[in-house]
């Protein structure tokens, strides 16, 4: 119950953080998605089904504040959260550093899907959108990503998020 | 019978695995159907994300607005001289107008023309940004329980700003002029030639679909053709700046300069007649609504 009730204030604290403050910190009009490196997190944190649910969640609130499909924002949320769980398993010791190369995969990854799935877009507005929104943005996701792990490897006195830690 | 021990890592991924495939399906084979299923739950949940928005939102607020009128004085003698500047001009500009509209009057009256209706707007306030970098669209603080729905126009005094493409009881979500996936019927207000105002990715936007005999030029305004869409005719949308005459192609396209500065607005007017003006023509405006 304290675990879902945790999960349900993130994620509505998540709405008035992406769409009214980060867009004060964007960067050339680019901001994190705050939505993927959470469920990623989590999903790393707290294994792949938790990380499932919880970006299916964030997938689908954020989505009543966005233009975009439904199923888009479902599909690439929810499945950062699960697929950082996965992967999560694969290593040992899940470092900042670690962490940001997942980030980086899942964001490319969730932002090619959904450009690519833009009906509207010619190529050269696909190429566009891949260099100037996609590529920054999954930089700034890893930067961001890597930043709140080791932020609360110093916060919360966890030396290292190994697997006993994290699945015990 | 068998059961998945959510415990155990591997009871854990094949749940989580499963789940997701089994959303994926349903999102692929019965794309409405799932889309309404959640479409029931989107209104409580508005309702109860809109709390925290909106205390984040008015805090945002009170942040800029002390940063503006006690910190961000910088430039304020410049504007001031621009803008006494440009008020003369407009002061020149009224006086011409009012003569043009006197005249337009008495025309009017002489060819008994149907005097176009004011439509009925609410207003809003933006309280927020798209979620995502891949979309150009704002939040308004006002939803469905306020009569706004899809496909309404949005605009400032300024010009045109968007137009609703998602709701809840609570918020909107207003698609703007510059993102590519938005098409608004335009008309270049001296050649009176119609074509299809569209966004770009870049964040500017093209008037497509000119006929090839058109005679525009750059600095023609570009307005609101009123013939689909949610916005009367007449509304501000850009100014053309360059042209694109391909040979061999049957349209020219136009590159625009929206009106009106889409990355500052914060107040906006939600146009609801084209949709039931008609049908509301009687009805008492809600206190809320401006004429």
């Amino acid at each position: 119950m304290k675990k879902f009730l945790g999960y349900t204030g993130l994620v509505m604290l998540l709405v008035p953080v992406q769409t009214t403050l980060l867009p004060h910190v964007a960067i050339w009009d680019i901001k994190p998605d705050l939505g993927l490196v959470v469920a990623a997190l989590v999903g790393v944190l707290a294994g792949e089904l938790h990380g499932l649910i919880v970006g299916l969640a964030i997938g689908w609130i954020l989505n009543l504040y966005s233009a975009g499909d439904l199923w888009l924002n479902l599909v690439t949320t929810g499945g950062a959260g699960l697929f950082a769980g996965l992967l999560a398993r694969q290593v040992a010791e899940i470092t900042p550093t670690i962490l940001a190369v997942g980030l980086l995969f899942l964001s490319l990854a969730g932002g090619l899907v959904a450009v690519l799935n833009m009906k509207s877009a010619t190529m050269a507005d696909t190429w566009w959108m891949i260099q100037f929104v996609v590529v920054p943005q999954a930089f700034f996701d890893t930067a961001v990503g890597a930043g709140l792990l080791w932020f609360l490897e110093q916060r919360f006195a966890v030396p290292r998020f190994g697997m006993l830690d994290r699945y015990s | 019978m068998w059961m998945v021990n959510v415990r155990s890592p591997h009871g854990a991924r094949r749940l989580a695995l499963g789940m997701f495939a089994l959303l994926l399906a349903a999102l692929l084979l019965f794309p409405g159907q799932s889309q309404g299923l959640l479409d029931y739950l989107d209104g409580p949940v508005g309702q109860l994300v809109r709390l925290p928005l909106e205390a984040v939102s008015s805090l945002d607020q009170g942040i800029s607005a002390m940063w503006q009128q006690y910190v961000s004085l910088q430039h304020v003698a410049d504007e001031n001289r621009r803008l006494k500047q440009e008020m003369d001009w407009l002061r020149g500009e009224i006086n011409q107008l009012r003569e043009a509209g006197s005249a337009t009057q008495r025309l009017t009256s002489l060819l008994q023309f149907k005097e176009q209706a004011l439509p009925a707007m609410v207003a809003a306030q933006v309280i927020g940004r798209d979620s995502s970098n891949r979309y150009r669209s704002v939040i308004l603080n006002k939803g469905e329980s306020d009569g706004i729905q899809k496909d309404m126009g949005v605009i400032i005094p300024a010009g045109v700003v968007g137009r609703v493409v998602k709701t809840t009881g609570a918020t909107a979500v207003v698609l703007l002029l510059t993102d590519p996936n938005n098409a608004i019927a335009g008309l270049i207000q001296r050649t009176r030639d119609e074509g299809i105002v569209e966004g770009v990715p870049q964040g500017r936007a093209k008037l497509k679909y000119i006929p090839m005999l058109s005679a525009l030029k750059e600095g023609d305004r570009v307005v609101t053709s009123g013939l689909v869409g949610g916005f009367p005719r007449g509304l501000a949308i850009g100014t053309i700046t360059a042209i694109d005459r391909e040979e061999g192609a049957l349209f020219q396209t136009a590159e625009l300069a929206p009106e009106v500065d889409l990355n500052r607005v914060e107040e906006v007017l939600v146009i609801q007649a084209p949709q039931s003006q008609s049908a509301d023509q009687t009805a008492r405006p809600d206190p809320g609504t401006k004429r």
